[in-house]
Order: C-alpha cells, then sequence, then structure tokens
C-alpha cells in the first residue's frame, strides 16, 4: 500500500492505495466519494474528470500514487454549506442536468474553465467543455449554463 | 474495472530511474502521462509486473529556450508546450500541433515524450517535430545517446527506443529565417478523435517567390509518421503556385503507404491525404501574401 497525504476538496485527506489503483479507484472505493463517475474507463467519456492542482483531468488515467502533496477538488468540493453551490445552481436553473450522469465532469471542466478565463466566449466554451460526453441533453442548455454562470445570472 | 495489479517505482531522477530500469527482470513499463498506456493495459493488450513512473523526476517537465533551439523534457504536458510563450511565439506548427491532441483534460496530462514512445502513427506533434527536424535524447544506465526524429519511428507503435532506455527530452532547432507553417488535421468524426490524416508543411520562400526549403510530414499516412520528401521536391525551386502546389500533393498521396482500418480504407487515406496536402499548402499561400 502507498501512503498518500493530499489536499482534497480544501481538506488534508491521508489515504493509501495499492499502487495499481488509479484517482477514480480511491475516489470511489477507498473514500465513498460517489460523485465522481466511473464511465468509459480510457479517457474518452469524461465523466470521471477532477481538478489536480486546478487543471481538468480524467480520474480514470491517473494512478494514485500522483496525487501525493498535490490539491484534488472533486464534484463534492463544489458545495458551499452543505448547499450546491453557484456554478451547480446554475446548472439546475438552466435545465442543464437531465440523467445527471456527465454532470460532475461538465461542472468541474466548466469551473477549471471560469477560473482561468472569467468570461469565456461561447466557443471557448465549447472547446474547454471538449471531451465530456452528454447522451441526454445535447449539450445547447450546459452551455448556456457555464455562459450564465460566467455572467453571474 | 480495476487495472491487473503491478509494482510502481517513482524514482527522484533520471539516473535513478535508468538504474531501475537496468535491474528489472520480468516486464516493465515507463509510464509519463498515462493517458495511453492506462487504457492500454486496461484492454489487457500489455500486462507489465511493474511500472518506472517519472512524475517525481522535476526535471524532466522543464521547456527551455537554448542558444536558439527549444528543449522540452520529456514529461512537459502538451497543455503545458501549447500555452508556453516561447513556443507559440518561436515554434508556432509545434504549439499548435500539441493544442490539437485530444481534449483539454487528455492536453493537461498526456506529455510529449510519451506521445513519441506510443509510437502512434496518427500522432498529432510527431509531423510537426519531422519538419522542424528535432532530436530525441534518450539515456539508460550506460549513459545518453541522441536520435535524430526522422530514425525515432521505426514502425507500427514501435519505436528506436530499447528495453533500459527512456526518453529524457525533445530538442527543436528553429525554423529557417521567413518560414511559414501550418499543422491541418482531418477528423472525419468528432474533433477529440486521432486525425484520420495530420499534415504538417513547413515552407521558406527566397526572394523571387521560389520555394528555398519546404519540409512536408504526414501523420496517418504509413505505419508511423513520415516525411514526404518527393511531394517536397516537387515544391523546391517552384513557386507557390496552384499547378506546384497540385503536384506536391499528388506525389505525397503517391509516396504514402496507408493502412486501412474502421477510420478509412487505404483508397480513402490516399484520397485525403492528396486532398489535406493541397489545402494545407494553399494556406501557406495564402499565409505568404499571394492570392488563392
Amino acid at each position: 500500500m502507498i501512503p498518500l497525504d493530499f489536499t482534497l476538496n480544501g481538506r488534508g485527506c491521508r489515504a493509501e492505495a495499492p499502487a495499481h489503483w488509479t484517482v477514480l479507484d480511491l475516489l470511489r472505493d477507498g473514500l465513498a466519494l460517489t460523485g465522481t463517475k466511473d464511465g468509459c474507463g480510457e479517457g474518452v467519456c469524461g465523466t470521471c474528470t477532477v481538478l489536480l492542482d486546478g487543471e481538468p483531468v480524467r480520474a480514470c488515467l491517473i494512478l494514485a500514487a500522483r496525487l501525493r502533496g498535490r490539491t484534488l477538488i472533486t464534484v463534492e468540493g463544489l458545495e458551499q454549506d452543505g448547499e450546491p453551490g453557484a456554478l451547480q445552481a446554475t446548472f439546475a436553473r438552466a435545465g442543464a442536468v437531465q440523467c445527471g450522469f456527465c454532470t460532475p465532469g461538465m461542472l468541474l471542466s466548466a469551473r477549471a474553465l471560469l477560473a482561468a478565463n472569467p468570461s469565456p466566449t461561447e466557443r471557448e466554451v465549447r472547446e474547454a467543455l471538449a471531451g465530456n460526453l452528454c447522451r441526454c441533453t445535447g449539450y445547447a442548455k450546459i452551455i448556456e449554463a457555464v455562459l450564465a454562470a460566467a455572467g453571474g445570472r | 474495472m480495476r487495472l491487473p495489479p503491478f509494482a510502481l517505482d517513482e524514482p527522484e531522477s533520471v539516473p535513478e530511474a535508468v538504474e531501475v530500469l537496468a535491474r528489472l527482470d520480468g516486464e516493465s513499463r515507463v509510464i509519463a502521462g498515462g493517458t495511453a498506456l492506462v487504457p492500454t493495459m486496461r484492454l489487457g493488450l500489455i500486462r507489465p509486473d511493474r511500472l518506472v513512473s517519472l512524475h517525481r523526476i522535476e526535471g524532466l517537465r522543464a521547456i527551455r529556450v537554448e542558444r536558439g533551439a527549444l528543449d522540452v523534457g520529456a514529461t512537459a504536458t502538451l497543455a503545458a508546450l501549447a500555452g508556453h510563450g516561447a513556443v507559440r511565439s518561436g515554434w508556432p506548427l509545434l504549439a499548435r500541433a500539441a493544442a490539437s491532441v485530444a481534449t483539454p483534460a487528455i492536453r493537461s496530462t498526456a506529455t510529449l515524450g510519451g506521445n513519441l514512445c506510443y509510437a502512434e502513427a496518427a500522432s498529432d506533434p510527431a509531423p510537426a517535430l519531422l519538419c522542424l527536424d528535432a532530436q530525441v535524447r534518450v539515456a539508460d544506465a550506460m549513459g545518453e545517446r541522441v536520435v535524430p526524429i526522422g530514425e525515432f519511428f521505426t514502425d507500427f507503435y514501435e519505436t528506436a527506443i530499447v528495453p533500459g532506455e527512456i526518453v529524457t527530452g525533445i530538442r527543436v532547432p528553429s525554423a529557417p529565417p521567413g518560414a511559414r507553417s501550418s499543422y491541418v488535421r482531418f477528423c472525419p468524426r468528432s474533433a477529440e478523435d486521432k486525425p484520420l490524416i495530420g499534415v504538417a508543411a513547413l515552407v521558406t520562400l527566397d526572394g523571387s517567390g521560389r520555394v528555398s526549403q519546404v519540409r512536408i510530414a504526414l501523420g496517418g499516412a504509413a505505419p508511423t509518421p513520415i516525411l514526404a520528401r518527393r511531394a517536397a521536391a516537387a515544391l523546391t525551386g517552384e513557386g507557390l503556385t496552384e499547378a506546384a502546389i497540385r503536384s506536391a500533393a499528388e506525389a505525397a498521396a503517391a509516396e504514402a503507404d496507408p493502412l486501412s482500418d474502421l477510420m478509412g480504407s487505404a483508397e480513402y487515406r490516399r484520397e485525403m491525404i492528396r486532398v489535406w496536402v493541397r489545402r494545407t499548402l494553399l494556406s501557406l499561400r495564402v499565409a505568404s501574401g499571394l492570392e488563392l
């Protein structure tokens, strides 16, 4: 087992993981944080996207050992005082959630974009969300939600 | 689905990494970003006993300009390369190719060294590096050697790297003064897919508007990324005319050795090489201030 000290959703986390576990294995099976979804397992669908030192990465592709000393944000970290955070609330208001399976990856990709670029164009939103597959809504409302969150609406 | 179990080494320096690789038996693999290796393991195509991860080797991530050449550490990510100011201004062909790969959450993890070692025939960065005449730095327990990028890819998913070696960096000379370049990728399905065909071109015109130097490189056109030498020869000494561009595109299609797979047949690929080499060169004609 590999001992791991890292920052998870703003708090110190001490965990251990076998060498062959990915970040996704550790989150879902080691830490019971099931907000990060297990989709394709090969980095294509985007639903396991999390932020590692602020950058969007695929939890299914990264070995858990790489977390040592780093900062990880998952969808659970977007809550504020036990309530949905502003970005989550905007997704709900815009009707950008249908089955919800892609939502964690969409939210974290959007959060990374807005942190780097607070006033993105629609094209920039589309590029930032590329690689997050939604099979329900057809993306229009998701893109509207990110633009609305950027505009503070 | 879990990965099959393996042991993990996390060396903190290149000498430590090559020493670990030299004394291992069984099947070991070097892992950088893991965006190619992890899915390959999950599919059961390889089953290594041990992975040697390069993620703790700080110096291997650096991107530097030294005496006019760009030096990219093997584990610099494609996102870091695409967003680096000096790369964007001095090596725009490479910056553009790196920015073309997959999606943001892959580019943040995938590394330039890993992309080359995976040796995907339709690699986006490889044609850019072929045009720029890059050199790959390789180390093992005995020392270092340099492999010209033109000799790095040896066959379908095969490279000149032998067991015990790791890629430590990629050195990219400056393009000739006044050179114009472009990288264009053709994806018949979604933009995040690997391209069916990728075309990189680097063209320098002399004072009378004739092509003095040109390199054209192709991804997805053969078992490895290739230089289209006959296409370049067809253009050298000519003006960037419609006729010269057309004959260069015909030459590229003729010298390619495309494979058939689920993305497209060899015949379709050959036709698309002709189309996209022509379009790429036409875009450079426009960029050079000539009329389309």
